[in-house]
Formats: C-alpha cells, sequence, structure tokens
C-alpha cells in the first residue's frame, strides 16, 4: 500500500507541474483526469465488486447540474453543490441498488441501463428542474482566493485533485476490510455470505461510494464545458465509455482505470482528425482485443506476467 | 372522433408498432434462448438494415422490400462470421465477457457507418410513405401494415424452421441443454453460427421494414432499439420466441397509450418501468412458464 501511494504522490507531484511544462495541452489533461477519476470510481463498484454498471453518466449529470444550477439559481459556490451533489448521489445509489441488487451479472448491467435512461428522460423533460433539452448556462463563479476557476490551469489542478482523491481511496480500500469484502462478494456471493459478509450490504456500500466519487468529478466537468446539456451529461455512451476505461485499464486494479483513461483519451486524440466524430470506433476495437486476447486488461496483465516472472526467478534460485 | 374510437385507433397504432418491436425482439430473445448471450449490439445491426435499405435505394433505385433479397443473406452471412471470429471464443467465458464483446461489436458498427455515411438522418422516401386506409373507422398506415404482414410472415417461416426441420429439432435441443445436444451428435458451433446469423437476419429485416416509417442515425438510433428489444424479451420472457411477440405487441400498445392519455414525452420511458418491474418481480417474464434464477 505505502507503495502505491509513495506512486500516487510521485504522480501527484509530476502533475502539479504539468501546467507549467505543458501550458498549451490543459483541456485534453483535463479530460484523461476526469475519465481517470471516473474510471477508478467505476472500477470501485464495477472491477473490486464485480457489478458491471453502465448507468454512470447519470452521476455525472447529477454533479454537473447541481453544480451548475446552484450556481446559476441560487448562487451556492461549487464546493458546497458538490457536496450536495455527492451526497445525493450516495442517496441516489442506495435507492438505486436497492431495487436492482437483487439481480446478478449481465441482468443488474440491463437494470443500470433502464434506471440510467429513465433519468435522462427526467432530465430532458422536467424542464422546471433542469432548464430541459437547451441545457444550462454556467456565466459566474466564485474566485476563492483570488482564483478564476474558468481558466484552464485552475480546472486541471480541480480534475488533479480529483482524480487523487479517488485513487488514494482505492489504494486504502484494496488494504482494508471493506476492499477484501468487495473482492469476496465479486468472486462468489454465497461463500461471501457464508463467510458472514452481507452481500448486499456490501455492494450498495460500494455503489454509494462509486457513486459520490463521481458525481464530484461531475461537477468538475460541469464548470470545465460551463454549459450542461442532459444529452450529452446523461448519455448511455458515457456511461459505456466510462466502463469500457476501466475494463480495458484493468478490472479491479489499482492503476487500471487510470492507464486506460490515458490511453484511450490519448488515442481518441491522436485519431480525431482521421474518425471525427467516429472515435468510440476505437473502444469498439479494444474493448473487442481485451476480451478476446487480455481478459485482465492492459495493467491486469502487466500485474499477471510481473508475477510469473518473479515466480520463476524463486524457482531458479 | 369519439373516445371510443380515438381508443381503438391508439389501440390499432399500438399493436402494428408492437409488430415491429416483436420482429426486433424475437431475433434477440432467439440468440439468448440459445446461446445464453445477451447481444448489446442486436439494435445496430437494425440500423444496419435500415442503411442497407438507403444504401441499396441510392445505388439501384430499390424499394427497401426489394432489397430484402439481398439484405437477409447477407445479414445472415455477417452473423454467422460475427459469431465464429469473436462469440465462439467467448461462449464459455464468465457471461460479462459476451456481453462487452457485443457491446464492441455494437459500437464498431454505429461508429462505422457514422464514418461511411455521415452523421445526418437518412431515409428512403416511397410513394406509399403516408398512404393510409380504414377499417371500420380506424386507419390504418400502409408502411405499418406492411411491416406487420412481414413479421406474421417471418414468424410462420420462423415457426416452421424451428418445429417442422431437422436443423429446427437441433436449435432446440441446443437450448434445451447444449451438452445433451452435444451427446446426441449435434454439432453446436455449427447451431450457434446458424442462430447468430438468424437472429441478425431479422434485425436487418426489421430495420429494412421500419426505413420507409423512421429515420436512419448512425449511433443513438441503435442503441434505442438494443433497450426496445429488451424491453420486448423481458416482458415476454427471455429465450421465448412466442412471448417476444406478446412483448411486443404489449410494449407498442403500452407506448402508445401511455403517451397520449399520460405525459407524452415520457413515451421512452413507460416500457423501461415496465421492463424493471419485471425484471425485478416477475424475471421469467408475463408468460414464461419456467421459473428460472436470474
Amino acid at each position: 500500500m505505502t507503495k502505491h501511494l509513495i506512486g500516487l504522490g510521485l504522480l501527484l507531484a509530476a502533475g502539479i507541474a504539468y501546467p507549467a511544462i505543458f501550458p498549451n495541452n490543459l483541456t485534453i489533461a483535463i479530460s484523461v483526469l476526469l475519465f481517470a477519476g471516473w474510471a477508478t470510481s467505476w472500477d470501485l463498484l464495477g472491477g473490486w465488486n464485480g457489478q458491471v454498471s453502465l448507468g454512470h453518466a447519470s452521476f455525472v449529470g447529477l454533479g454537473a447540474y447541481f453544480v451548475a444550477i446552484g450556481q446559476s439559481q441560487f448562487g451556492l459556490a461549487p464546493w458546497w453543490t458538490m457536496a450536495m451533489a455527492a451526497a445525493f448521489a450516495a442517496i441516489l445509489g442506495y435507492f438505486w441498488g436497492w431495487l436492482t441488487f437483487s439481480l446478478r451479472g449481465p441482468y443488474f448491467s440491463l437494470s443500470t441501463i433502464a434506471v440510467a435512461e429513465i433519468l435522462r428522460l427526467v432530465a430532458i423533460n422536467e424542464d422546471w428542474l433542469t432548464g430541459g433539452a437547451t441545457g444550462v448556462f454556467i456565466a459566474t463563479l466564485p474566485e476563492p482566493f483570488g482564483i478564476d476557476l474558468f481558466s484552464r490551469t485552475a480546472q486541471f489542478y480541480m480534475a488533479l485533485a480529483f482524480a487523487a482523491v479517488v485513487i488514494a481511496t482505492v489504494i486504502v480500500i484494496s488494504r482494508a476490510r471493506f476492499g477484501f469484502q468487495l473482492r469476496a462478494v465479486r468472486e462468489d456471493e454465497d461463500s461471501a455470505m457464508a463467510a458472514g459478509i452481507d452481500p448486499t450490504a456490501t455492494k450498495l456500500k460500494a455503489f454509494m461510494l462509486s457513486a459520490a466519487l463521481t458525481s464530484i468529478g461531475g461537477g468538475i466537468y460541469g464548470i470545465v464545458l460551463a454549459f450542461i446539456e442532459p444529452h450529452v451529461m446523461f448519455a448511455l455512451l458515457l456511461s459505456v465509455q466510462i466502463a469500457l476505461t476501466a475494463i480495458i485499464g484493468g478490472r479491479g486494479t489499482i492503476w487500471g482505470p487510470a492507464a486506460g483513461a490515458l490511453v484511450l483519451v490519448g488515442a481518441g486524440e491522436m485519431f480525431r482528425t482521421t474518425f471525427a466524430e467516429a472515435n468510440m470506433l476505437i473502444y469498439g476495437i479494444l474493448i473487442l482485443v481485451v476480451v478476446l486476447f487480455v481478459p485482465r486488461g492492459i495493467v491486469g496483465e502487466l500485474a499477471r506476467r510481473h508475477i510469473r516472472r518473479l515466480y520463476a526467478k524463486r524457482a531458479q534460485s | 372522433m369519439a373516445g371510443i374510437d380515438i381508443f381503438l385507433q391508439n389501440v390499432a397504432n399500438g399493436v402494428l408498432m408492437g409488430g415491429v418491436y416483436a420482429l426486433i425482439g424475437i431475433g434477440l430473445t432467439l440468440v439468448f434462448g440459445v446461446m445464453r448471450t445477451i447481444n448489446f449490439a442486436h439494435g445496430d445491426f437494425v440500423v444496419l438494415g435500415m442503411y442497407s435499405a438507403v444504401l441499396f435505394n441510392a445505388l439501384l433505385g430499390w424499394d427497401p422490400y426489394l432489397s430484402l433479397l439481398l439484405a437477409m443473406p447477407i445479414g445472415f452471412l455477417t452473423g454467422v462470421i460475427v459469431e465464429r471470429f469473436i462469440l465462439s471464443r467467448v461462449i464459455d467465458a464468465p457471461p460479462e465477457s459476451a456481453l462487452l464483446a457485443t457491446l464492441g461489436i455494437s459500437l464498431i458498427i454505429g461508429n462505422a457507418i457514422l464514418l461511411t455515411f455521415g452523421g445526418e438522418p437518412r431515409s428512403v422516401q416511397v410513394s406509399y410513405a403516408s398512404s393510409t386506409f380504414s377499417i371500420a373507422g380506424v386507419n390504418v398506415s400502409m408502411v405499418l401494415l406492411l411491416a406487420g404482414i412481414a413479421t406474421v410472415i417471418m414468424i410462420a417461416a420462423l415457426y416452421a424452421l424451428l418445429n417442422r426441420t431437422e436443423i429446427g429439432r437441433a436449435i432446440r435441443g441446443t437450448a434445451e441443454n447444449r451438452l445433451g445436444a452435444e451427446l446426441v451428435g449435434i454439432d453446436t458451433r455449427r447451431i450457434h453460427s446458424i442462430v447468430f446469423g438468424l437472429g441478425v437476419m431479422l434485425a436487418v429485416m426489421a430495420g429494412v421494414t421500419l426505413i420507409p416509417l423512421l429515420f436512419a442515425t448512425p449511433t443513438n438510433t441503435g442503441a434505442v432499439f438494443t433497450l426496445k428489444a429488451f424491453v420486448v424479451t423481458v416482458l415476454g420472457g427471455l429465450g421465448n420466441v412466442g412471448a417476444a411477440i406478446a412483448g411486443g405487441i404489449l410494449l407498442g400498445v403500452v407506448e402508445v397509450l401511455g403517451a397520449s392519455y399520460f405525459m407524452s414525452e415520457y413515451r421512452e420511458a413507460y416500457g423501461l418501468i415496465a421492463f424493471l418491474l419485471i425484471l425485478l418481480f416477475r424475471p421469467e417474464g408475463l408468460f414464461g412458464r419456467t421459473v428460472k434464477r436470474v
């Protein structure tokens, strides 16, 4: 665990220096960091706990809407609205899980799509709440300590802090009792129950934590975009993107989802001119490659090879 | 028009729309029933069918129904190839693998269409697009009626295939018990390929019959159809072809009635809510007999 935390500290230091070195590549770095944070949050539920959700865009949308509406209608500062969004996302996650956790495997995934789609329809149709299909603008933001939150540098540091907090949470959980409970439930719910673990309670906790963390990233995303539409925020494709980022990077590994974000956002940027808006093609091809040839994902496969090499070395000596 | 007339009109529209939903749902349920694979790309194969009609119309000036002659065999072959090279490799992996693989196929199809045809909605203009005729005061759209007839023919053909032929017997046997089927000498891998081919063929056919009615867009419509197909099959009971027909008609009627008597902007949501309720409280479907644990 200390090894991972030191690694995170080094990456954080590199991240803090990043805007000074590459001041012109901040937007893509923000994308990478947000996706890293979302995919890592998703992985708490989808990887460590084995419940593949295809509805996490709902929480992104929730965070973004809390920040946007809080600011434009009530003049609430984003840090308050983000905290409210996280609490509300956890409550939503609780009821959502309570409703759907009796379903297992692919059926759970299907039900998350249905719930997320219903939430999307609510966001589009309830104009009084969300401004409807036209969306919401964030016109002004407070300036804490004289920092302009509209500047890309400030947004980069927010995204960096978000990704770092999420990864740190996963590092701590991976070695905590809760982390072992998550994995036990993933491997076999019935055996976990026999060992005294309540599978539903474990899954609910994972879902609530995952939802709360995702919605904080959603709030930052709202500030970055400054203009929020339900079609974008609650889109099924965003949910799919988040899930695939984590799976391609490596489910149930600490660094997998972040590596996935780097690879996928990077590849999307590289092929931007070739594929234009068809950049999800990369996700499609890579997920096929992962499912067929590297079922553990990029980091999972590297870790497996590393462990095999260690054993081989030990056998020789 | 009196209230009862409007009601009958709505029911008629719902039933006809439901026929197309049933056609989409049957392909999905057939694949699930035999292969136990949840096919996320099903809706994208429907969209592929729509674009094949657009393509044949643009190149050869064919009517959508004429293009079925080519689109259906091509769809079948596509399905067989996809099954052979992708799905057959993950059939014994954990169920999520197949789901993720079909999700990948779905993204590839949608975005490949987007690259080829561009993002703007496409359709095929036919002379009978807006023609209607009335039976006992109820107006029936020609396009929907043709789609309904095509659905009935297809279902009858499928029924005959499944129940009257040797290959149908092998398919039913594989669905019932894969190992048992292997033991009596059925090549279940071949059956899987055939079934996935049939599933794609049905999806393509549904797409072609829908093109005079709906606009095709590359990426969004696929997901919409996939969701509809799930709703239809779960309403009826996953893996049950006959029930998918009832599920399709039920979804069509629920959507139209819900939209005209309650809040029309939530048209799409009614099916999804029904889907969730069934999944939670009656996972074997409204018409399923066997109680399976999901």
